[in-house]
């Protein structure tokens, strides 16, 4: 097993070999193969790539939210609690499981808009939440609410008091993620908070992600397919590809010095802000479907750098730099150094 | 929120913010729809040549050797008006009797008010038919919701099918099956026994032999009623259950850790059931003109049976008081449905124009 844990810390979660199978009428389909990753108490994780590449079911999983036709066929989810025991997510009981979300790790998700149940007043279904974890003090389960939503700058009164209908998306997005926070959890999973809503809102939501972490510090998964976005937020970065990682560093790395094509084909298809839109490549293709993963690396009939051994044999995570993995037979190859020269030689260093 | 212009005197204010709330404009609506109602029976009875009330004084004349003042007379006290009148003040007339609660008397026994009848049968309708209803919508939203959270399972392909079956046979169809084998060929129950609405004899009263007699000679077509119709709401509950399930709500509640039981009565439960309620007020209004063929087989003595005497016997004071009732309660339905929608939905408490976003 490669060690893809930073060795000063203890991971708070720490996810090895997991594998979650869809059970479908035409077989089965691998949507997570073999994730492994590490996530220290204090650190920010984003999980970025392409749609159907895995990244909301992983996210599902570890909250064990799957839906009926998915089940974890391998791998453990590691998880250490405030009282330093480490538990394995997937085998937590249904009652256990039920404390442990929300509690321990909550999940915003993706096209809030429907998140809240459309017929309970927000101030409701924030006491469902609290009781659900035995909290049933009414006045402090209003104080701690009323906090967050302040800092997610909101009305708390007026919020409270409003059926769903009645708030705009951004607003219930802001109310999912202070709602998120009740029960100070250490990790919060992020699944593409900011997709349904405007570009104006998008940054809000990202300023009120950043300064709650500052402010509260938890550990977060932030899943996106939006790599400036990701960037924004997290310290370190993994690129995910037909159900596995293919790339991890820190941001600065992984942005600066990509060492796997596909996360390269990623930053290269990002329009530059300065500079004419000729420099966007697309990655040619598209994702292959997960019911028929080609033989060897399931990204070389898109890149451009694949030979017949990449074809053959699939590449594994290893270590590139320290800090950094890669799962590319030809990582020492992958630069971003002709964008670079194209952006007129400015300097990646 | 709208934006209010600036100097309308604030009485014109406050009669506009009454117009928006719901609840009123409900009841507004239901208010007119009966007038328009009545309005149109009233016309519509004596515009057509031939009028009942003419071919009763005809009748009068022809085989009393009544003088046409007589008849006249005779058919107002009816009819409960005045036929020499104009028909602006006969209509006037009507209205103020009818809101009196007087509909007329009847035809076939002379001398006992339409009201009376209506009073001393709707009662047996109200009761069996509401029972019935009540019943079937209860039992098939939990029928409906077990199916749903057992999909592809056994409980649901049997519900499923018996479901289809019952809601594909006619009531009347179940009714007679129900007399011919259990009644007759196998004499499990004393159908002849069950007739009626009472025993004879029983005294009324919060009493428990009264109670249970009523509940014996309903059972009958209590059951008929739900046999019938508790297929349709389980299949209905079970498809509107199954998209609740997948809404995103429910899958937060899940991560929010909330307890299964909570989730399936606060977050799936109450809203698979909300598009139910529009259904349940039509079937609510039909309750009283439904009842017909029913009554009629299992010869109990609801408005139904009354109303298919009435047509017979040409009984038309009574047959316009039973048609009244129907309307009435058709509207009184869902106008009670809309008030009891907009508790349970709060999406369309408010005004449209606010509303809609």
């Amino acid at each position: 097993m490669i060690d893809v844990q930073r060795p000063s810390c203890q991971p708070l979660l720490s996810v090895r070999d997991l594998v979650v199978q869809y059970q479908g009428a035409s077989g089965a389909v691998q949507a997570v193969r073999g994730v492994s990753f590490d996530l220290a108490s204090d650190e920010s994780l984003a999980l970025i790539g392409e749609s159907g590449c895995g990244k909301t079911t992983l996210g599902l999983a570890l909250l064990g939210l799957l839906p009926k036709a998915a089940r974890i066929m391998g791998g453990q989810i590691l998880y250490r609690t405030r009282d330093g025991r480490v538990v394995d997510v997937v085998r937590l009981s249904d009652a256990e499981l039920r404390r442990f979300r929300w509690q321990e790790c909550a999940m915003v998700f993706q096209g809030a808009l429907n998140a809240f149940n459309p017929v309970l007043k927000i101030w409701d279904q924030v006491v469902d939440t609290a009781r659900a974890h035995g909290f049933r003090d009414r006045t402090r389960i209003r104080e701690q609410c009323e906090r967050l939503l302040r800092l997610v700058q909101l009305d708390p009164t007026r919020v409270l008091d409003s059926y769903p209908h009645e708030l705009s998306g951004g607003m219930r997005q802001r109310v999912m993620i202070a709602l998120s926070l009740l029960l100070e959890p250490r990790l919060v999973i992020y699944d593409e908070p900011t997709t349904a809503l405007d570009i104006l809102t998008q940054r809000a939501i990202i300023e009120v992600l950043r300064s709650l972490r500052q402010e509260l510090g938890f550990a977060m998964v932030f899943i996106s397919h939006d790599l400036p976005l990701a960037a924004e937020l997290a310290d370190r970065v993994a690129t995910m590809y037909a159900g596995r990682i293919v790339e991890l560093a820190d941001v600065r790395n992984l942005f600066y010095r990509p060492r796997h094509p596909y996360t390269r084909g990623l930053l290269l298809a990002v329009p530059p802000v300065s500079g004419p839109l000729t420099t966007v490549v697309s990655i040619p293709g598209s994702p292959p479907s997960l019911a028929s993963l080609p033989a060897g690396c399931s990204f070389a009939p898109r890149c451009e750098f694949a030979t017949d051994r990449c074809r053959r044999e699939e590449p594994t995570l290893s270590t590139v730099a320290p800090g950094h993995w890669s799962a590319c037979h030809h990582w020492s190859a992958v630069s971003l150094d002709r964008w670079m020269e194209r952006l007129g030689g400015a300097s990646h260093a | 929120m709208s934006v209010r212009r600036h100097g309308s005197p604030r009485t014109v204010q406050v009669i506009r913010r009454l117009l928006r709330a719901y609840a009123l404009r409900r009841v507004l609506k239901a208010v007119i729809t009966v007038w328009i109602v009545v309005t149109a029976t009233f016309f519509l009875v004596r515009l057509m040549p031939g009028s009942p009330v003419e071919v009763y004084i005809h009748t009068l004349i022809s085989q009393y050797g009544f003088t046409y003042d007589e008849a006249a007379n005779q058919a107002a006290a009816l009819f409960a008006f005045d036929p020499n009148q104009p028909l602006l003040v006969q209509y006037l007339d009507y209205l103020r009797s009818l809101a009196r609660g007087d509909l007329g008397q009847s035809l076939v026994s002379p001398g006992t008010p339409v009201s009376s009848i209506l009073l001393s049968y709707l009662p047996w309708t109200l009761f069996s038919a509401g029972l019935g209803l009540f019943v079937s919508f209860v039992s098939g939203l939990f029928l409906g919701m077990l199916m749903a959270y057992r999909r592809g399972g056994l409980i649901d392909h049997v519900l499923t099918a018996l479901g289809s079956f019952f809601q594909a046979v006619p009531n009347y169809l179940v009714a007679i099956v129900l007399i011919v084998f259990l009644g007759v060929q196998l004499g499990w129950l004393p159908v002849t026994k069950m007739r009626g609405a009472v025993s004879p004899g029983v005294q009324p009263g919060l009493t428990v032999a009264f109670v249970a007699d009523v509940l014996y000679h309903a059972a009958l077509p209590v059951l008929t009623y739900v046999l019938t119709t508790v297929g349709s709401w389980m299949l209905l509950m079970k498809s509107s259950t199954l998209s609740t399930l997948e809404e995103d709500y429910v899958t937060v509640a899940r991560a929010r850790g909330l307890s299964d039981g909570r989730i399936m009565r606060a977050y799936v439960g109450r809203n698979a059931v909300l598009p139910l309620f529009a259904q349940v007020a039509i079937a609510a209004g039909f309750v009283v003109g439904g009842s017909v063929v029913i009554e009629r087989i299992f010869v109990y003595e609801g408005i139904g049976f009354v109303l298919l005497d009435a047509i017979n016997r040409r009984d038309y004071p009574l047959m316009q008081g039973i048609f009244f009732v129907i309307t009435l309660s058709v509207i009184a339905a869902n106008l009670l449905a809309d008030l009891l929608y907009s508790r349970l939905d709060p999406r369309i408490r408010r005004h449209p124009a606010e509303g809609d976003r």
